[in-house]
């Protein structure tokens, strides 16, 4: 089955089981290999992904299903060696990154959150991250980030 | 993987088409999060399948003065966004705000979190059921109305052949309240989870609904509790007590996140969180 999307603005069409996840095309197909494959079940948030800029798990989108929605991964965001957001900023200047496995997820999943809710508190951005993993459990360090990313005070 | 495949994920425009893909043998496709999993679970995703999104009215919320009409291709995330201030459903919008985690809730939907048979869970299911929510169904027959925990129990000889189109919730007096105990915050399976509403007259219990998921391996009422309640003051600590002397009313089922016995085992707790909330008021 041929399916077509529009991934980082450029509209592409492949031969593919409708069925298949969206990660994996992203990773093999587009060799777009921001987006991890580590559980496959939607518990990591490693491999997030927008669908017309909402953030989400894409080892649980067939692709099948992905219809008309823009496909925004972590290179789609800017240019490779420039972070082009207050929270990608925040990051790199806090020294934040630690193994980077989970990274591209959280930059997906908080920028959107942060955006949508420029008065976020701890908390919120606490809740915001449940479907986001870091292994080496450098939370608090994003946390802290996030909110100077908003310019909030500590 | 990448093969192409003509016909494995046919999208339906109507129910009719989505009912003749079924008896034809595929599969309905929902926000995809429970088949996509399947490879986890040890399954094939074989087969074909029938995406539903396609259909009039999947996707809506329509708040009558009555009840509300909820699209069984409503997600998560958008059910929870379209019963805030509306009063009584608070088990309702705690169950659907959650779930799971937030990429997982714009995905999943409520008919695809009723219909994965094998998934004891749901959040929404015990919400649910303490509402006294009904299930809009269409088959060959034409269209089966009927409880939700009676679609819960019935659900695996009623599917593929029934289509949840759905659900239908009720608005009245009653208040209602959620509580779920994940082993840990970040997107666990909840070992145990507790809907709870009441209607409140005079000071005492006029009438109450309970629904427990997560313990068996279907959700359901709480009759005996139910019963324990009514006529009483609402009280945490005297609701968890009637909890303890009914536990003995659950056949848990043992799971990976815990063993039967501990599933039982908190009800009280949660059978108190549920009702101190619903009486916080900040339950709806």
């Amino acid at each position: 089955m041929t399916v077509t999307l529009r991934i980082n603005g450029d509209l592409r069409s492949f031969a593919t089981d409708p069925m298949r996840p969206l990660l994996d095309l992203l990773r093999e197909d587009c060799l777009l290999t921001g987006a991890k494959s580590v559980c496959r079940e939607g518990f990591c948030g490693a491999c997030t992904v927008h669908l017309d800029g909402a953030p989400v798990p894409s080892c649980l989108v067939p692709v099948g299903l992905v219809g008309d929605r823009e496909v925004t991964t972590i290179e789609g965001l800017g240019l490779a060696g420039e972070a082009s957001d207050p929270l990608q900023q925040a990051f790199i200047a806090e020294d934040v990154v630690q193994c980077g496995m989970c990274f591209p997820g959280m930059v997906m999943s908080l920028g959107p959150f942060i955006a949508a809710h420029p008065g976020a508190s701890a908390e919120e951005i606490r809740q915001a991250m449940t479907g986001n993993l870091c292994r080496c459990t450098g939370y608090e360090r994003i946390v802290e980030a996030a909110l100077t990313a908003l310019g909030a005070p500590r | 993987m990448g093969a192409p495949s003509e016909g494995r994920l046919i999208r339906a425009e109507s129910v009719e088409a989505a009912l003749a893909a079924s008896a034809s043998g595929a599969r309905f496709l929902a926000g995809g999060t429970w088949l996509m999993r399947a490879p986890v679970r040890g399954e094939r995703l074989s087969g074909c399948f029938v995406t539903l999104s396609g259909i009039e009215g999947m996707a809506r919320v329509e708040a009558g003065p009555d009840r509300v009409e909820i699209g069984a291709g409503v997600t998560h995330e958008a059910l929870a966004a379209a019963l805030s201030g509306l009063s009584g459903l608070g088990a309702l919008r705690a169950a659907a705000r959650g779930a799971a985690n937030p990429g997982v809730r714009r995905l999943a939907t409520i008919g695809g979190n009723l219909c994965a048979v094998d998934f004891a869970a749901s959040d929404l299911a015990p919400a649910l059921i303490a509402l006294g929510a009904e299930a809009a169904c269409e088959t060959a027959d034409g269209p089966l109305r009927l409880p939700v925990e009676e679609f819960l129990a019935r659900r695996a000889a009623l599917l593929p052949g029934a289509l949840l189109r759905s659900v239908s919730v009720p608005l009245g007096p009653a208040r209602s309240a959620h509580a779920r105990l994940p082993l840990r915050k970040a997107g666990d399976y909840p070992v145990a989870i507790l809907s709870l509403a009441a209607v409140i007259e005079g000071g005492a219990v006029k009438a109450a609904r309970v629904g427990v998921g997560s313990v068996e391996p279907v959700a359901r009422r709480w009759p005996g509790l139910e019963a324990a309640l009514a006529g009483a003051p609402l009280d945490p600590d005297s609701a968890a007590e009637a909890a303890r002397a009914r536990l003995g009313d659950f056949a848990p089922r043992d799971g990976v996140e815990a063993e039967g016995w501990y599933r039982i085992e908190v009800l009280p707790a949660l059978v108190r969180r549920a009702a101190a909330a619903l009486l916080a008021g900040d339950a709806g």
